[in-house]
């Protein structure tokens, strides 16, 4: 039932969002300094979205003001799309002011969104993963909370080989866009050094529901492991229909990049026993601000924080205090206050990177345990490992100055 | 056993719960000339009432004979209650008020169940896979294409050899002639109605333990169902099946020749059947 109170809250803010209607209460407030939350409302990530919805309510209501000025959000439905999310900036920005964004679950449209954002004369904070965030594509009003692509291959594949120094043959599936490019590349590089053989690889759409036809290739390699990399409710997918052909019994499956504790409540824990997961967040982390989240989340929503709830609550909150730090709320003083900014994050200690704008915390490989195992509704998991992989800023591409 | 051999039985598998999706849009567009943009809520319905049932203790098999009756019905009241009442208007207006059901519904799914997926467990008996060389196929996969064509067959018969089937066929080519011989066309119209969204159901309780109930599902289904419609033939039983294995073997088959372009092969195969055949490829001429 804690579980359902907190997804009723959420569905309270997702009937009128569907309609186009949604204007957070906060939003009506004169002389507010104006956030914006930009994810996607609708299609196949709004799971995601609608957690990040929340994550971005209890981090305003959480402070309520800054510099003496009530604190604001407006939910924007990107509906995962670029063109649609870069409107919605542009709209929020023309006609709201708003002038600080944290969202952007996919890192197509969190490209997209950052650019716009800067041009704004706004800030624009994400946890979506490509490394051209804050490599190649950087600029100076974009900042990411969490780990890029490059890290999180480097912390879940590297120590998976190392685990298991006989599987020798990897097959992957990969989402056709900037970010299974990006998990796809830093994982063949680790292939090539540590000798193993890519059998094989299939690409698929963003809008993929089917993935039996990619399962059926995978089977056909024979691969020793089967590595996933794609994300959210397309991982779900995948995952289902592999462990459905048995691919749980013949293979180690990795999941790059798990969507956190939501995906395990969607899955259950029967179908992901023994199969190992990459993440971003957990809400059993030992860190002062994530006890305060988790008492947070539990209180107001009678349930865990998830990844997609904790990452939009991070990033909100970042903003909120380099606001406070700057003293002002103009764009360039904010994010001068944020650059080099360390603080206890969820994570432990966490660092903004001035050089591109990345935060430096962990990653996390965890391995899904049995139900029998399970102490609590959501002990999912043993973290099996944890730590940093970033590429040195002169390799990362980010010429933002 | 070839690759592509194994994604066309791949394909025949995900082609009859396509055929399961497509053939009730495509009667009730055959006989009331209704496009109904709330199909694919009543898939939504049919997986959140198999996974809200199976969480109740019932078994998979009761939920398979209750949950397109208890859906059904509340297709059959939506006719009866709404949709009746929009018939002679301009097809637009059929989209908005469908298409506004269809956000009701999907809406009303998330206040209950939540945003997040769901999982639905494969009935213990349909546990595993089925082992032939080097092909590997799951056991309940298998079934879905046994079940499905059995109720293709049966679903063949009462239109093409029952009374009521006599009479749905009557009506889709003229409906003022078939009230001139006396017989209730409203009551047919629910009854299809009815009947559509049932399969519906039935395609979305079959689907759940394969992809999961989530409330985004409606929307993705109502577009292959459209596809599989406009491919087969609006209005045609039998170009719901041909569409429906066609579009699942395409896609299949492409998930090994082209991964990448593999969905949109779907819309590609569509496209080129439009410009062959834009009636469809067992669609009549109007």
């Amino acid at each position: 039932m804690q579980r359902r109170q907190l997804l009723q809250l959420s569905a309270l803010g997702a009937l009128p969002a569907s309609m186009g209607l949604f204007q957070s209460t906060f939003a009506q407030t004169s002389g507010a300094i104006q956030f914006g939350c930009p994810v996607p409302m609708s299609g196949a990530f709004a799971a995601n979205g609608k957690y990040a919805d929340l994550g971005m309510k209890l981090a305003i209501e959480q402070y309520g003001t800054a510099l003496k000025r009530p604190l604001a959000y407006t939910l924007l439905d990107t509906e995962g799309k670029p063109a649609t999310a870069v409107r919605k900036v542009q709209e929020s920005a023309q006609q709201q002011g708003t002038r600080f964004f944290a969202g952007g679950i996919l890192s197509s449209e969190a490209l997209a969104m950052g650019k716009e954002a800067e041009k704004a004369g706004g800030i624009f904070i994400t946890t979506a993963g490509a490394d051209e965030i804050t490599g190649a594509d950087c600029n100076a009003a974009t900042f990411r909370w969490s780990v890029p692509t490059f890290g999180a291959i480097e912390q879940t594949v590297r120590p998976l080989i190392d685990l298991m120094p006989k599987a020798k043959r990897w097959y992957t599936i990969t989402p056709q866009y900037v970010f299974g490019d990006g998990l796809l590349s830093a994982a063949k590089n680790i292939f090539k050094e540590k000798g193993i053989e890519h059998v094989g690889n299939s690409y698929h759409s963003l809008a993929e529901k089917e993935f039996s036809g990619y399962i059926t290739n995978a089977i056909a390699a024979k691969p020793d492991v089967l590595l996933l990399l794609n994300f959210g409710g397309q991982c779900a997918d995948t995952l289902r229909q592999a462990v459905s052909f048995g691919l749980n019994k013949n293979m180690t499956i990795l999941v790059a990049w798990a969507s956190g504790l939501e995906q395990f409540e969607s899955l259950g824990a029967d179908l992901c026993e023994g199969i190992y997961f990459g993440a971003q967040y957990w809400h059993t982390v030992d860190s002062v601000l994530n006890r305060d989240l988790v008492k947070r989340t539990n209180d107001t929503f009678k349930a865990n924080p998830n990844y997609s709830l904790a990452g939009s609550y991070i990033c909100t909150k970042l903003l909120i205090d380099g606001i406070i730090k700057a003293g002002s709320a103009d764009q360039k003083a904010v994010i001068a206050a944020l650059e080099g900014m360390k603080y206890q994050g969820l994570t432990g200690e966490e660092e903004v990177r001035k050089a591109d704008h990345q935060v430096l915390k962990n990653y996390y490989l965890l391995k899904a345990k049995a139900k029998a195992k399970m102490k609590n509704k959501d002990d999912y998991v043993d973290v099996l490992s944890s730590g940093r992989s970033f590429l040195p800023v002169d390799q990362t591409g980010c010429k933002k100055a | 056993m070839n690759i592509y051999l194994l994604q066309v039985v791949n394909g025949v598998g995900i082609g009859m719960l396509y055929f399961l999706l497509a053939v009730g849009l495509s009667i009730v567009f055959g006989l009331l000339r209704f496009v109904n943009f709330a199909h694919g809520a009543f898939y939504l319905l049919g997986a959140y009432f198999c996974y809200q049932m199976m969480e109740w203790g019932s078994n998979f098999w009761l939920t398979l004979v209750l949950v397109p009756l208890a859906v059904g019905a509340i297709g059959w009241l939506t006719e009866k209650l709404m949709l009746r009442h929009v018939y002679d208007t301009a097809h637009e207006f059929h989209i908005v008020i469908t298409v506004g059901l269809a956000l009701v519904v999907q809406e009303l799914v998330i206040l209950q169940w939540g945003p997040l997926g769901t999982n639905v467990a494969v009935p213990d008996v349909l546990q595993g896979v089925v082992m032939w060389g080097s092909f590997i196929y799951p056991k309940y996969r298998l079934f879905v294409i046994g079940f499905t064509a059995v109720l293709a067959v049966l679903l063949w018969w009462v239109l093409e050899g029952t009374r009521l089937g006599s009479a749905v066929r009557a009506g889709s080519e003229s409906t003022e002639m078939v009230s001139l011989l006396g017989i209730n066309v409203f009551r047919i119209f629910s009854l299809v109605f009815a009947l559509g969204a049932a399969t519906a159901a039935l395609a979305g309780v079959l689907a759940a333990p394969i992809r999961g109930a989530e409330p985004f599902m409606g929307i993705e289904a109502l577009g292959v169902a459209f596809v599989v419609v406009v491919v087969g033939g609006m209005g045609s039983f039998g170009g719901a099946l041909l569409g429906g294995l066609l579009i699942g073997v395409v896609q299949s088959v492409m998930s090994t020749l082209w991964p990448e372009g593999a969905r949109l092969m779907i819309y590609i195969a569509m496209a080129a059947v439009l410009l062959l055949r834009p009636n469809g490829l067992l669609g009549r001429k109007e």
